[in-house]
């Protein structure tokens, strides 16, 4: 912001002669600037966009027009793989469980980090620094490698094939992140207020409820949307310990999609538009939290 | 009375800070539990379990015996075995610079007093925002050799009238792979960097230009230094997540042609579909310590600069 | 199944589904009712009724109306027989993935459908029982079981057991845009690959954006059909006990010179040298193929998708090279977990599934050629083209593997796709024959070498 923000004309007063140039030429360099910022804003939101824009009328057209008359433009725009998709294939509730696990999986996600957060942040104890470094590490496992292990152990905790089985392993991702964010964020709000709460006879589990995390929202909504992307989006674990149909996950459902040798092009992409729907909207309604959440979280971490 | 007093006085005084800081450090323990005890059991644990079937000749439904480090040798003969290693490094530090300098300049783009920015700041999150293997099946069906969109772009704007097989050919497989890649995983740099951006104190700037500074210089000495944490904590995510990415190349290529985009989750995931879990374990181990020398290497450079 | 490109095809592919449905139904009704005594004696001894709903895992394939005739028999019968079921239809591409983890966290289904390959890694890890009593019941009561079928689940190959009832034969059939060989005068299907290759640049030369060859070339199952030809042409993965990788040999370099002139004539469509599963498929529909080796899906899906190109469609079985043909056939099996303790329930639903009511309705809707002999003469295979082609490679095919011995190091060789990335060596790489057919003979001797 300030890079180019010119100070107001106003504000300077009656202008000498010199400066009124001075002003002119800054002038013409900020609206050659602008174009220039507007210019690469297009070229981004083009590249972005595109693949997008190609996803979009996949979704619209049918498997002869996907085949034998590819086009940039759907020639035959229909609605029919949407249809099929939520009429025949119960996308629905793929979507309705998506939403159960992925909102489970934020707000359990929140509070085990808030307290290991607030833990790591504000007390003092040993091996403090060695917890906080584990609990980063753990984000570095390859998934692939914990298949076969993890698989024995949701089987003997019985957790296979339900959507709270899937939960829980998905708190082993979102918690190391969000730990990590968040004790970035709690660091940067300063302390006394806590502690004066707490010479007012607050406890300390009080103190984080009603002081830190209503100071630290923004963090704790920019957190909480990675958080629901990732379980939003998440197949591998899905594929593995989710069996019964009624039980699939939105990216589940997109892969049954793909049967034997044959991809339904338009139902996976009309399923792709819907699956990305919701959380397009969720980022463009916090955005603004996003960039704020992620401030303090990021510079302190 | 007094001298009572005075003699009880302290050690009330030091008991209860005792007991204070014993109770501070137990609810300490006490709100770190919870995460603590998920992430050991159901990553820890299975973490060791998987670097103890490495080193044996496991298959599905066998227990397997202790071979050493057998099928770490027969990685190690593997035609590929270095193609891989090869080609997970470049896909990592190619898509780290790309996004990087992609990343770096629509932060400080969308960092400016323009009209649009929100819509902006929006929109460059959309392909994070989906799940990851449609975005590649996406990228699959625009690098298509024959009605794919860049091929009918290209020829019928009689720019490049020949098509061409991106994903087909050795020369151009892994850039395409990382292009795509890159597309999926710029938004997380982008918006990381704009949010350190708007942290910097903008008197910073005023007191510079006060100075003379020219604006290549303030960026040089101003915005780089005060981001520069976020920049290696970012890039350091960003590695491990494209280490470990498997979508990608899973989708658009499967590791080919030949062996032109082969990396390690793709060697392990065939280990895994020949059910040798050992071996699918040893290709997963053999990682590792490549993620750990990034991490310190990382973590020190943070560490530095504190 | 799952497009239609007019009202007229939608109610068309509606009305079949339903009909798929009630035929379904039907077969299980009155199968049901005609259930030979014995059958209904096997029947859940209330005893070793272990807990939970009888779990099984289908094989999902390309045609909606199998899978739900599948399932909706399935539990039709549980509930005639006082069983509960459970039916999940599995996406066949991760079946192992999912199978290994199941056998590793003791979580199998009371029965599971696969194909040979899987049931070969199982029965050597002792993962299968043996169903042998019902595979003879269910064979002497339908004509017996066809030679090529009983081959390729002889007991010796399997740990000594009958791993699985086979249910239905799956294999490649070549397909051909008969329309475009119209123009050139070819009528024939052609016999040997190199008239194959040969046809196929003669149809691409009149028809531009189409290329001759539809083969897939990539790491992906598909292109294991390479082996076939590899064979065909007298080239050997191992030795006759299957104990030593002989890749290299005169032969394979024969085959490899084959491969190699046709990928210089330009006769393989771009990209595939890394298609996916459905390469060869979105090439075929897409018209951009001439010919493509195909286990039938396609023919499905052209068929909904676009009745012309199913028109102008026809069959034949893989050609056959200097040496022999080989065409191997790949019959899918119903298994039983070794975890299984009311076996006696299991095996009552397999029996039940194997009778002629119920398979006669659901080959029409499959993608399977016949596994016994008194189902060749049913409706599917006398009326469909693409299945009629199945029932001849299973008449005619040869075992898989042959003439190679098929155990677990010729399925690891082939799941490592050892040949088809000895061809990308060539194409790709621009290596020379020899240096890729003693790269791939290293690779081999490595993979033969771990279970000597």
């Amino acid at each position: 912001m300030a890079t180019t923000t010119a100070p107001p004309a106003a504000a300077t007063g009656q202008p000498s002669g010199r400066l009124r140039s001075r002003l002119r030429t800054r002038t013409r360099r900020n609206l050659l600037t602008l174009i220039a910022v507007y210019g690469l804003m297009l070229l981004v939101a083009v590249i972005v966009i595109f693949p997008i824009y190609w996803m979009f009328s996949i979704s619209l057209k049918l498997p002869r027009e996907i085949y034998r008359l590819p086009a940039l433009i759907p020639q035959n725009p229909t609605w029919d793989n949407y249809r099929e998709l939520i009429n025949e294939r119960g996308y629905l509730t793929n979507i309705r469980n998506s939403i159960i696990v992925a909102s489970s999986v934020t707000v359990v996600s929140l509070l085990i980090s808030s307290f290991a957060a607030y833990s790591i942040v504000r007390f003092r104890y040993r091996f403090r620094g060695f917890v906080g470094r584990l609990i980063l590490l753990t984000y570095l496992t390859p998934g692939s490698l914990l298949f076969i292990p993890l698989s024995i152990i949701v089987a003997r905790l019985n957790l296979g094939n339900s959507l709270y089985g899937l939960v829980i392993l998905y708190l082993t991702f979102s918690i190391p992140l969000s730990t990590w964010l968040l004790s970035g964020y709690f660091r940067s709000v300063p302390p006394d207020l806590e502690e004066q709460a707490m010479v007012d006879g607050t406890t300390q589990l009080g103190a984080l409820f009603r002081i830190l995390i209503p100071l630290s929202l923004p963090g704790l909504a920019a957190v909480g949307i990675f958080t629901f992307t990732a379980a939003w989006n998440e197949l591998l674990f899905a594929l593995i310990f989710i069996t019964s149909e009624d039980l699939r996950t939105v990216p589940l459902g997109l892969q049954y999609l793909i049967t034997g040798d044959v991809l339904l092009w338009g139902p996976i992409m009309a399923g792709a538009v819907l699956a990305a729907l919701p959380v397009m909207v969720l980022y463009f309604l916090a955005q603004r939290f996003m960039v704020q959440g992620m401030t303090a979280g990021s510079v302190k971490g | 009375m007094s001298l009572l007093a005075n003699q009880e006085a302290p050690r009330v005084a030091r008991t209860s800070r005792l007991t204070l800081a014993n109770r501070q450090a137990l609810t300490g323990y006490l709100l770190v539990v919870p995460a603590l005890a998920l992430l050991l059991a159901l990553v820890a644990y299975p973490f060791f379990f998987a670097i103890s079937i490495s080193f044996t000749d496991r298959v599905v439904g066998q227990p397997g015996n202790w071979i050493g480090l057998d099928n770490f040798r027969y990685l190690s003969q593997n035609p590929s075995f270095l193609k891989t290693i090869q080609n997970t490094i470049i896909m990592v530090v190619v898509s780290d610079i790309l996004k990087l300098f992609i990343g770096l300049g629509l932060a400080m783009l969308l960092n400016q007093a323009v009209r649009g920015r929100g819509l902006m700041r929006a929109v460059i999150l959309l392909p994070w925002a989906m799940p990851g293997f449609v975005a590649f099946l996406v990228w699959k069906l625009l690098y298509m050799p024959i009605g794919g969109a860049f091929n009918q772009i290209l020829t019928k704007t009689n720019i490049y009238p020949e098509i061409i097989d991106y994903l087909g050919q050795r020369s151009t497989a892994l850039p395409a792979v990382i292009l795509a890649t890159t597309w999926r995983g710029f938004p997380f740099w982008a918006i990381s960097f704009l949010a350190a951006l708007q942290g910097v104190p903008g008197e910073l700037y005023e007191a510079a230009k006060v100075d003379g500074a020219s604006s290549w210089q303030r960026f040089w000495d101003i915005t780089l230094p005060s981001i520069k944490p976020v920049i290696l904590i970012v890039v350091l995510m960003s590695s491990i997540w494209t280490a470990n990415s498997f979508e990608n190349i899973w989708i658009m290529t499967q590791g080919g042609p030949s062996d032109a985009t082969m990396v390690f989750p793709v060697l392990a995931y065939f280990g895994m579909q020949s059910q040798r879990l050992g071996e699918a374990a040893a290709v997963s181990v053999a990682m590792i310590p490549a993620l750990l020398i990034l991490v310190f290497f990382v973590t020190w450079l943070v560490e530095d600069d504190d | 199944m799952s497009h239609s490109s007019s009202p007229f095809l939608r109610r068309r592919r509606t009305r079949r589904q339903v009909v798929g449905g009630l035929a379904g139904g039907a077969a299980a009704f009155t199968a049901g009712s005609m259930l030979p005594g014995t059958l209904l004696a096997r029947k859940a001894p209330a005893v070793i009724q272990a807990s939970g709903p009888l779990t099984y895992w289908g094989g999902l394939i390309f045609s909606d109306a199998a899978n739900e005739m599948l399932t909706d028999t399935i539990n039709q019968w549980g509930s005639d027989n006082g069983v509960e079921t459970e039916v999940v239809m599995i996406n066949q591409n991760e079946t192992n993935q999912r199978v290994s983890a199941a056998v590793e966290a003791g979580t199998m289904p009371r029965a599971l459908d696969m194909g040979l390959d899987l049931a070969l890694l199982l029965s050597t890890s002792g993962q299968l029982q043996d169903v042998s009593d019902i595979y003879d019941t269910i064979g002497a009561a339908q004509g017996g079981w066809h030679e090529s079928v009983d081959g390729a689940v002889a007991p010796e190959k399997f740990n000594g057991i009958r791993a699985g009832v086979p249910f239905g034969a799956g294999g490649n059939v070549l397909f051909r845009r008969q329309d475009i060989l119209d123009e050139i005068g070819v009528t024939e299907a052609p016999a040997t690959w190199q008239e194959l290759s040969d046809v196929a640049a003669q149809a691409q030369e009149g028809a531009p954006g189409v290329y001759g060859l539809g083969l897939a070339l990539s790491n992906v199952g598909d292109a294991n059909l390479m082996v076939s030809a590899l064979q065909s042409y007298g080239g050997r993965i191992a030795d006759d006990e299957g104990v030593t990788c002989t890749i290299s040999s005169p032969e394979t370099m024969a085959f490899l010179e084959w491969v190699n002139a046709a990928w210089e004539a330009g006769l393989f469509p771009p990209g595939a040298t890394t298609w996916d599963g459905a390469g060869d498929n979105t090439a075929y529909l897409s018209g951009q193929a001439v010919f493509i080796a195909n286990t039938g899906s396609v023919s499905i899906a052209a068929q909904t998708d676009d009745p012309e190109l199913f028109e102008a469609t026809a069959y034949s079985a893989l050609p056959a090279g200097p040496v022999m043909q080989v065409a191997p056939i790949g019959p899918n099996l119903r298994a039983i977990p070794t975890s299984t303790e009311d076996v006696d329930t299991v095996k009552a639903l397999l029996e039940f599934l194997a009778q002629p009511e119920f398979l006669g309705e659901y080959y029409k809707v499959a993608i399977y050629g016949p596994v016994l002999q008194g189902q060749d003469e049913m409706e599917a295979f006398t009326s469909t083209p693409v299945l009629g082609g199945l029932r001849d490679l299973v008449l005619n095919g040869t075992a898989p593997g042959a003439p190679d011995v098929s155990n677990t190091a010729y399925a690891d060789f082939n799941s490592n796709f050892t040949v088809p990335k000895m061809i990308q060596r060539i194409v790709v790489d621009g290596m020379s024959l020899e240096e890729a057919m003693a790269e791939a003979q290293t690779s081999g001797e490595t993979i033969y070498a771990k279970y000597g």
